[in-house]
């Protein structure tokens, strides 16, 4: 089949459709890169499935069993398991399967669906559901089982609180809002068991996306009929996922054991996976103690594992792009004078600075970290702002602040916050110390008072983090510092030529020349030093060596499961000595 | 004594800062970041790679100044409310009493934490978080000194001689007062001491650069597994303060009260 196109305002109605359904834009448009980058196979493609490689003198585990969580994953008991009537119950994902699924590069592939076609403009959807599809009780998972699932979402009844992320399906807005009653009327209908006929309110090209994600799971309809809110129960739940839930004692753990019925099961090595429920406080002390095999690392923990030569291998990296900068306000003196603010950017000694993250930042020279579409490795752009302590007070001079004299009160303000952000902070007052003799003051905000006073622009000096909501240069440039922006600004710092290019970059729809545009608004920035990029983010999770097949994506980096991609279970397998 | 001669030696420390630290606190070494007490640094470096010993020189300073300085500002407002209170009676006594009633009545720590939060975090402002929560004690020590000795048969004869009000209160009452508020003020400097840690150590007190122990020890505290000595030198500077200025006090107490001898 032809995928038809996704056109951009097919695009904006995507976003507004999971916004509503109260997903950040963060998601929306990662979701929306696997969209752009989707291979001719289109939405038919296929994901390799990984099968356990073992090392010489390694043989799998006679006890496939994982024990995973902390350093933050499940720090709450989760409020259900019922991802059909509430996408964010902070369940476990992988008790469920939809008819499509996020792979590690973030695009929707079939999962409970084997073959999914449409019309010439994408507005009627066609799911063919596998044959083989199964509830963990054995009985089959058909057509009939979205069809019901969907409209329980939909179901006024129901109140569902994002039920609006199925407003896509015809008459679905009109039933959830009570205007139609006769739920037949709703675009989802089963031509026999196991085809699905989604009608859509237009052509939409990127229901499949939609359709993989998490709110678009199936309930179990016995079940729920039975039990009411009390379906997610161990001791009542039938799912439909590569796991089953065989043990949740509250705020304890969970226990999900393998579910043989799932269609994928003979790729599923793991039998069993406990997920503790512990407070982030903890950190990696459960998984030091052997309670857990792999687990999300906080800063102190990373340094410890790696000042171990024996702990310091299972310690990995995974992407999290985020950029750490400093914002010299441009209203507020010293930093209204253009040559302060070029002191200030070739002051900071980029290199030293991340060294107090311990890992957790490396060297920034731009906003788009490497590997993520923009990202510029440009000499040009590289030596504008680049650290040389002579060049940094060099620019000082016919200033009042000739030779670092005659500071005013500086204050740098940074929000209460973990990864390390204050090390980080400090250690950029200490380079400004060394080589402007700038002496600042470091403020910690608590959230709700750094956002307010950053939005108004009154914070003199501010070291902040932009956290990438998808991977385009529209996020990390016009969502940030766009100058006409009317809400949540940042910077005082306007530009009119900057912003030119930032709507020549939205505006053009070849990639090449995009990508041109931001490249030329990094330029303008720097020069003007509207922001000063000093670190990008990076994060870690550490694994025993007998936990492997965590898989990675196309820039080889270690993916872990969150609320789009979720397989990380179905392909971890366990070794032990053969 | 030995409560004293620490003391003493803490004062010195305090004042000639500059001259005793090895380092300025502020001079960083990126290439040595989290590392154990050596021969170049004797009590090992911080998350910064700067020198811990430096660091807890210039942190005496700090608890020096807080300690002192918030008692100067506790009894230039406790000791004129206690003393009127006391000489004066009747509406004006129950009126500030009730007063320093409602302030005893607020959990120290918490109002202090609220002040700071209000004021945002710096010296000057734990001078006035510790002033304003501080002078309670000491308002109510004056008030009872005060309540006993206006009574006495010399301030009647004070009295008797014409003497006015202000020659009554600061010749005769306020001095042979005296005593009771020394020793409050002597064990008051710990007690300014420990809350700046206090605050440092949540994060509302001194802002960095400027060294705080309580800071050193807020911030060492999550490598506590990895990097022990990031926390456990400032801990045990803050202890040593803590147990001189009480042993101090005892001592004042004891050596200026007749009644014990």
């Amino acid at each position: 089949m032809n995928t038809p196109r996704v056109s951009d305002r097919q695009l904006a109605l995507l976003e507004h459709r999971l916004a509503a359904g109260g997903l950040g834009r963060r998601d929306f448009l990662r979701i929306a890169a696997g969209l752009a980058t989707m291979s001719a196979a289109g939405f038919n493609a296929r994901s390799v499935s990984a099968a356990p490689k073992l090392g010489p003198g390694e043989k799998l585990a006679r006890e496939q069993h994982l024990r995973w969580g902390g350093g933050g994953n499940w720090q709450q008991d989760p409020a259900s398991h019922d991802f059909n009537k509430d996408l964010y119950c902070t369940g476990v994902p992988a008790l469920f399967a939809g008819l499509m699924r996020f792979n590690a590069d973030f695009q929707a592939v079939p999962d409970i669906a084997e073959k999914i076609s449409t019309n010439a403009d994408g507005s009627v959807w066609t799911f063919v559901v596998r044959k083989d599809s199964r509830w963990s009780d054995n009985g089959p998972c058909t057509a009939r089982d979205f069809e019901w699932s969907w409209k329980r979402q939909l179901d006024p009844a129901t109140a569902a609180p994002y039920a609006s992320f199925l407003y896509d399906i015809k008459n679905g807005e009109a039933f959830n809002k009570k205007q139609i009653t006769d739920a037949r009327e709703v675009g989802v209908r089963t031509k026999d068991d196991w085809t699905l006929e989604v009608t859509l309110e237009g052509p939409r090209g990127y229901f499949p996306v939609l359709a993989a994600y998490l709110a678009a799971f199936p309930a179990h309809r016995a079940a729920v009929e039975k039990y009411g809110d009390k379906w997610t129960e161990a001791a009542n739940i039938v799912s439909n996922g590569a796991f089953a839930l065989e043990a949740w004692e509250h705020n304890k753990f969970m226990v999900l054991r393998k579910n043989k019925h799932y269609w994928r099961a003979k790729d599923t090595t793991l039998e069993k996976v406990t997920i503790p429920i512990i407070p982030i406080a903890a950190g990696a002390i459960p998984y030091d103690n052997n309670e857990l095999d792999m687990t999300l690392l906080q800063v102190a923990d990373l340094r410890r594992f790696q000042s171990n030569p024996k702990t310091e291998k299972e310690a990995f990296r995974f992407p999290y792009p985020g950029t750490w900068y400093l914002l010299p306000q441009v209203t507020k003196p010293p930093f209204d004078n253009i040559k302060v603010r070029r002191a200030v950017a070739h002051a900071v000694d980029r290199e030293n600075v991340v060294k107090v993250s311990q890992g957790f930042a490396i060297p920034a020279h731009s906003m788009i970290p490497p590997g993520f579409p923009g990202a510029v490795d440009d000499p040009k752009i590289r030596a504008i702002q680049k650290f040389d302590p002579k060049l940094a007070m060099a620019q000082l001079k016919g200033t009042p602040f000739d030779g670092g004299r005659n500071w005013p009160r500086i204050v740098l303000s940074m929000r209460d916050e973990a990864l390390g952000a204050k090390s980080l902070a400090e250690a950029v007052q200490a380079v400004l110390l060394e080589h402007l003799n700038m002496k600042t003051e470091l403020e910690v905000l608590e959230q709700r008072v750094f956002r307010e006073r950053l939005w108004k622009q009154d914070l003199q000096f501010v070291w902040i983090r932009w956290f990438m909501d998808y991977p385009d240069p529209h996020n990390e440039y016009f969502d940030t510092f766009y100058g006409k922006k009317t809400t949540g600004k940042r910077q005082a710092w306007v530009n009119d030529a900057f912003d030119k290019e930032l709507e020549g970059g939205r505006d053009t729809r070849d990639q090449k020349k995009r990508l041109a545009h931001y490249a030329k608004a990094e330029e303008l920035m720097q020069t003007d030093v509207g922001y000063v990029p000093v670190a990008w983010v990076s994060r870690w999770a550490a694994a025993k060596n007998h936990v492997r097949g965590v898989e990675k994506n196309k820039q080889g980096e270690f993916v872990i499961d969150g609320n789009i991609y979720r397989d990380m279970l179905s392909n971890i397998y366990i070794t032990e000595k053969a | 004594m030995a409560g004293g001669g620490v003391v003493v030696m803490l004062i010195l420390i305090a004042v000639f800062a500059d001259v005793l630290s090895p380092y300025t606190y502020t001079k960083t070494n990126f290439g040595r970041l989290n590392e154990a007490p050596s021969r170049d640094y004797p009590l090992g470096t911080d998350q910064l790679g700067r020198d811990m010993l430096s660091r807890m020189i210039y942190g005496a300073r700090v608890s020096m100044i807080v300690g002192l300085g918030a008692q100067v500002i506790v009894v230039l407002i406790g000791v004129p409310i206690g003393a009127l209170s006391g000489y004066l009676g009747g509406r004006v006594d129950l009126f500030l009493t009730r007063f320093v009633d409602v302030m005893y009545a607020f959990p120290r720590l918490l109002f202090v934490i609220l002040v700071m939060s209000a004021l945002g975090a710096g010296l000057l402002n734990i001078f006035i978080a510790i002033g304003l929560t501080g002078w309670v004690g000491i308002a109510r020590q004056t008030r009872a000194q005060v309540l006993s000795i206006k009574e006495k048969e010399f301030v009647e004869g004070a009295r008797a001689l014409g003497a006015g009000f202000r020659r009554l209160l600061f010749r005769h009452v306020l001095p042979n007062a005296l005593t009771p508020i020394v020793v409050a003020v002597t064990f008051g400097i710990p007690e300014a001491i420990f809350t700046e840690a206090a605050l440092s150590f949540i994060g509302v007190g001194i802002n960095p650069p400027t060294p705080s122990w309580g800071q050193m020890v807020g911030e060492g505290q999550q490598y506590l597994r990895s990097s022990w000595h990031l926390c456990v030198f400032p801990s045990i500077a803050i202890a040593i303060t803590m147990l001189s200025f009480t042993f101090l006090g005892d001592g004042v107490r004891d050596a200026l009260d007749p009644k014990l001898k």
